[in-house]
């Protein structure tokens, strides 16, 4: 029966009739008259239900109700003190609210109907569930525990939950609605609920308060090709997805698409409409006829384009305006002093400045002097009013919060000038207040802030350039043409804050706050700093471009450093993007000042970078008032000016911050591309000049060996591990770096020294012995060497392996001077030049061939060679091309003749292809080695 | 609007400027601290005219800074709404253009530009008139009547209007146009 109940109290609602419920409740005053109502509204439908009929039963309980509702309005006509006297009072039965499962409400309410019917035991009184209270019903009944014995064992209430007593005095709002179709009337604003026009704006033309319906008047979304194929006759397949754009109906464009367009005369208004099908059209906007239901007429706020599509029809959009923005308005609105206008009445368009409020009346001075001192209006027929040059604050709508002052005022629309953005804003006078305080508005949603970048749903980026109550405007990182867009929290990805560079049309890097010029595109000519990189578009910030709040969108290729170098790229190249040449510069510094030989740490490394000390000419570090950048650290990426420098800290002054601070000094990097008035000293080749006379003396023996093409090898070679293996070397030597870096990384073309000078040698190249010692370390003779050009070029297959080697070519061994003296003397072919002790080897002799084992390697390349597969035969000299070393088997114990290992010995555990698998013995290690270097171990 | 009047001002004098110029030193910092500046109710200090009074010393302990009271006459320009300027455009653009008066900037939005004046973008955006007779453009010298203020304490922004009976265009730049 609840449910009978609750009907009956929606239907009364809908009608906004409450007399029923009160009426009732009243009457459960004596519990007796209760039983009456009880047994007439229960009774009823018991008969019915043995009819079964469904239909009937609802054709019988619409009618039962709608006689009964409009019966109970005609019989009782109650008057309004009789009214009061039926509101509740304490000796009626308490209302509950008990607390069942989510979603059940009904249910519950209907369980309980049926538990009554079944139980006449049942001491409550009736049970409401309410259509928009989710998680409670309400229960009617003298005690709690009626209510509790009702509703044990339901399965929609917890026999925990708690039984809340319902006040009083707050019982009646438990059934009244405040209801909605009361001020739906003619030219009321309202918006669509459902369909493709959800959302929508619409005025209401008519309303039929008998079928529940309007006609209201809205901007169609006409799909005109889907229309004319449907009047083809053509099977249009429903695209959900798309909904047309709202836009006026043109009766000549449907024309021209063959759409018939019928105008035909209302029998009731005498107005004419275009007919398109069942379409009505009056003016462009299409009249619909909907459900009252199926529109909202709370919080419609239409904004002002809204409204201005609608003007269109001439009506008195001033008026309409005005009155839409009362609309909107809270409590308090108007304050004494406030100036306002009137909007409607006979007394339109006075001004006056508010004396008095009292709730919705409110008292004006009117400034014309002829009026009396002070008139009373409803708070709806007055709207504020703005001088220009007032400053304002908006306080509602989309741009809330933006301050700035009125430039102009149109009836009831201003434009403001917005402080901080200096962009015209239009806004309803009712939405502002005069205020003198300057703020930008919102300035942020949730994690993003206005000038963020952000990436975007669809993978595009772009500066949140404004924020609204409830969207971003976000100018799009397109080089173009600003693009600006209207973006929701939720479709924005994340904020892209990663730091990164780009090149400009000069190739120099531009960072973050650097400041560009645009040079090409629509903002050539803007200047400023650059906020944002990404993807090599920058968003720079010009303080003097009016739009989207300043930023400006441009290709970095487009752009050029203020102050940046224009240098041709090769040589920025050679300052900046070359690690190689940079240290390749490293040892002239070296040389120009010998007192800075020993510490060759990281830190002269980067120094030398920075060109040599001395030439700031105060006696301090060249350091000193550069432009840097710092490269790691808590300051990365910040650019300043150097200030001191004190061992390895050095005191920067951060252009961004106005500071200084101090860095490690290996944490900076020169910069290249940030113009400074120290540029020049910079790029001089000062550091680098006296580095080449010292090493013309070199070139004439280099440079044929050089010439090959061996340079790229002889550049790879030159890496800074390199400067610290030589490091420990004698001062000379330093001298010949750029000597021994040719003939490590060549060593193969080394030889071609050798017919140059052989005498000197010794003293202006032990670079030479250097590279040599890699494969005579030992000291058994350069047997290859000796050989002019063409006897080194067997060694040319193998040099792969000798290139492993060189870094172990520090052993200077003292024979070296011995070494190179004997070299020429020195065998024929360096097959076999790598012997070592201990090796197996074959003997060829003219007579045949035999194992042997290599006991001694002797001075001229020649080797004692002990005969025997064990070598426990005969001694004998032999020369090295009598030689042959036997090639290990698996699981044999061999001895690593060449590379970096020479002299290791291990086991070989495995072949793989001319590779060697060896297990090193100490340390414990695995190798893999070319079978070529491996000798066989005596047993 | 100009006006001469007498302001007062504590300043803080470090010790090393004690002995005989200390009167001069004063002075010196005085006018590098206040000429330039701009306040809410005061508007810019455009030059100090004199000094009326230097109040006695105050050394402050710990610092050894000693503060003096000093009452000084200045010239001082503030702009009021509803007064007349005269002004010069530094930038033109489709909103409307600003213009400077001294150290005010003004701004004058298009619709306080009378309506027969268009704005012309290009190499050279400017307002004209539709004869053309009559150009705004940077460098412009215009006759401006200030509506609205906004005073921050650092800066006072106006919005002014040539909309109106005997304002708007009074020299073109350099006379040549």
């Amino acid at each position: 029966m609840a449910q009978v109940d609750d009907d009956d109290g929606e239907e009364e609602e809908e009608d906004g009739y409450e007399e029923g419920f009160i009426d009732d409740d009243a009457r459960a005053d004596n519990p007796d008259e209760d039983v009456q109502r009880g047994s007439r509204r229960h009774f009823n439908p018991n008969p019915m239900d043995d009819t079964d009929d469904m239909e009937n039963l609802e054709e019988m309980l619409k009618w039962k109700y709608r006689t009964q509702s409009h019966s109970d309005f005609d019989e009782e006509g109650l008057t309004e003190v009789e009214q009061q006297a039926l509101l509740p009072s304490v000796k009626d039965p308490k209302l509950w609210m008990v607390k069942c499962a989510i979603g059940h409400e009904r249910e519950t309410a209907l369980c309980l109907m049926q538990k009554f019917i079944d139980r006449q035991d049942l001491q409550i009184k009736s049970v409401v569930a309410l259509e928009h209270l989710k998680n409670y019903i309400y229960v009617e009944a003298e005690k709690e525990a009626h209510v509790k014995e009702a509703c044990k064992g339901l399965r929609n209430i917890f026999s925990s939950a708690k039984i809340l007593l319902v006040p009083t005095k707050e019982m009646t709002d438990v059934l009244s609605v405040t209801s909605k179709s009361a001020d739906l009337s003619r030219d009321t604003w309202v918006r669509l609920k459902l369909g493709i026009y959800k959302g929508d704006l619409a005025k209401v033309v008519e309303v039929d308060d008998v079928r529940q319906k309007v006609t209201v008047k809205l901007i169609p979304r006409l799909d005109l090709q889907a229309l004319t194929d449907k009047l083809k006759g053509l099977k249009v397949a429903k695209k959900k997805s798309f909904i047309p754009p709202p836009r006026l109906f043109s009766t000549d464009e449907a024309r021209e698409m063959n759409i018939p367009v019928e105008r035909r005369r209302d029998k009731d208004s005498g107005e004419y409409f275009e007919m398109v099908g069942a379409l009505k059209f009056e003016d462009g906007f299409l009249r619909k006829k909907v459900s009252i239901k199926s529109i909202s007429t709370q919080n419609v706020k239409p904004s002002l384009d809204e409204l201005e599509k609608f003007g269109r029809v001439g009506d008195d959009v001033n008026e309409d305006v005005a009155r839409l923005s009362t609309l909107s308005r809270k409590k308090g609105h108007f304050m004494k002093g406030d100036a306002v206008v009137v909007v409607k009445g006979d007394l339109k368009d006075i001004r006056g400045c508010v004396e008095k409020v009292e709730d919705s009346i409110v008292h004006i001075r009117p400034t014309r002097s002829d009026l009396p001192k002070t008139l009373a209006f409803s708070e709806k027929d007055l709207c504020k009013y703005f001088n220009p040059g007032d400053h304002v604050k908006v306080a509602f709508g989309v741009q809330e919060g933006v301050t700035g002052m009125v430039v102009k005022v149109e009836g009831h629309v201003l434009t403001i000038l917005s402080d901080t953005s200096k962009e015209h804003i239009r806004v309803f006078a009712d939405h502002v207040v005069e205020s003198s305080e300057v703020t930008t508005g919102l300035t942020r949603i949730g994690d993003y802030e206005s000038h963020d970048l952000v990436l975007l749903d669809n993978l595009s980026f772009g500066v949140i350039v404004r924020v609204e109550s409830e969207a971003f405007q976000v100018l799009k990182g397109v080089p173009d043409k600003p693009e600006v867009v209207l973006v929701k929290l939720r479709e924005i990805k994340y904020k892209i804050d990663r730091r990164t560079s780009a090149k400009d049309s000069k190739n120099n890097t531009v960072s973050t706050k650097d400041i560009v010029r645009v040079i090409e595109g629509p903002c050539k000519g803007k200047q400023g700093p650059v906020e944002h990189i990404h993807k090599g578009i920058c968003f720079i910030h010009d303080r003097h471009h009016l739009e989207h709040s300043g930023f400006i969108c441009a290709k970095a290729q487009s752009c050029v450093l203020v102050g940046g170098s224009v240098v041709n790229s090769s040589r920025m190249g050679v300052d900046t993007a070359d690690p190689r040449l940079g240290a390749f510069r490293s040892p002239a510094r070296i040389l120009q000042s010998p007192g800075g030989l020993p510490p060759r740490g990281p830190y002269m490394n980067s120094g030398g970078r920075f060109g040599g000390g001395g030439r700031g000419g105060r006696g301090h570090d060249a350091l000193v008032s550069r432009c840097i950048k710092i490269k790691s650290g808590p300051y990365k990426g910040y650019r300043g000016r150097v200030k001191e420098v004190n061992g390895a800290l050095v005191r920067v002054e951060l252009d961004s911050l106005m500071k200084i601070v101090t860095v490690k000094r290996e944490d900076i990097a020169d910069t290249a591309n940030v113009g400074t008035p120290f540029r020049e000293s910079r790029y001089s080749l000062g550091s680098e000049t006296p580095m080449h006379p010292s090493r013309t003396p070199l070139y004439p023996i280099q440079t044929p060996m050089r010439e090959p093409g061996a340079t790229p090898i002889c550049d790879g070679s030159q890496t800074p591990m390199h400067n610290q293996a030589w490091a420990p070397m004698s001062p000379p030597r330093d001298n010949q770096e750029d000597g021994n870096r040719g003939t490590w990384g060549s060593w193969g073309i080394s030889p071609a020294y050798q017919p140059g000078t052989p005498v000197t040698r010794p003293f202006d190249a032990p670079t030479p012995g250097s590279g040599w010692e890699s494969t005579s370390g030992t000291g058994f003779g350069d047997a290859p060497f000796n050989a002019p050009t063409p006897s080194a070029q067997p060694m040319t297959p193998i040099p792969a392996s000798y290139l492993p080697g060189t870094p172990g070519g520090q052993l200077m061994t003292p024979g070296n001077a011995g070494m190179d003296a004997m070299s020429p003397m020195i065998g024929d072919e360096g097959g076999s030049n790598w012997l070592l002790p201990d090796v197996c080897v074959n003997v060829s002799r003219g007579d045949g061939s035999t194992n042997g084992v290599v006991k001694e390697v002797l001075l001229d390349g020649s080797c004692r060679v002990a005969l025997g597969p064990s070598g426990s035969g005969d001694e004998v000299t032999a020369l090295p091309d009598e030689l042959e070393i036997i090639r290990p088997k698996k699981s044999d114990r061999v001895k690593i003749m060449n590379g970096s290992m020479r002299g290791v010995i291990g086991r070989l555990v495995g072949v793989d292809g001319s590779d060697g698998i060896v297990r090193v013995e100490s340390p414990l290690d695995m190798k893999i080695v070319d079978l070529v270097i491996l000798g066989k171990l005596a047993t | 609007m100009f006006f001469h009047i007498v302001l007062e001002r504590n300043m803080q004098l470090h010790p090393r400027h004690f002995g005989p110029h200390l009167r001069d030193k004063l002075v010196a910092k005085l006018m590098k601290d206040v000429e330039g500046t701009c306040s809410g109710r005061h508007g810019f200090v455009v030059a100090i005219t004199g000094v009326e009074d230097i109040g006695k010393g105050l050394i402050r302990e710990g610092t050894g800074f000693v503060t003096f009271p000093v009452k000084y006459q200045c010239v001082v320009f503030r702009p009021f709404k509803g007064e007349i300027l005269e002004a010069v455009v530094t930038m033109v653009n489709k909103m409307g253009f600003f213009a400077e008066a001294g150290p005010v900037q003004i701004f004058v939005s298009n619709h306080l530009i009378p309506d027969d004046m268009e704005f012309q973008s290009g190499d050279v955006p400017n307002y004209t008139t539709s004869d053309g007779s009559v150009k705004i453009q940077k460098e412009s010298e215009v006759r401006l009547k200030i509506i609205g203020t906004r005073v921050d304490a650092t800066e006072i922004f106006c919005i002014g209007t040539i909309k109106d009976d005997f304002l708007g265009v009074i020299s073109d730049p350099g006379g040549a146009l």
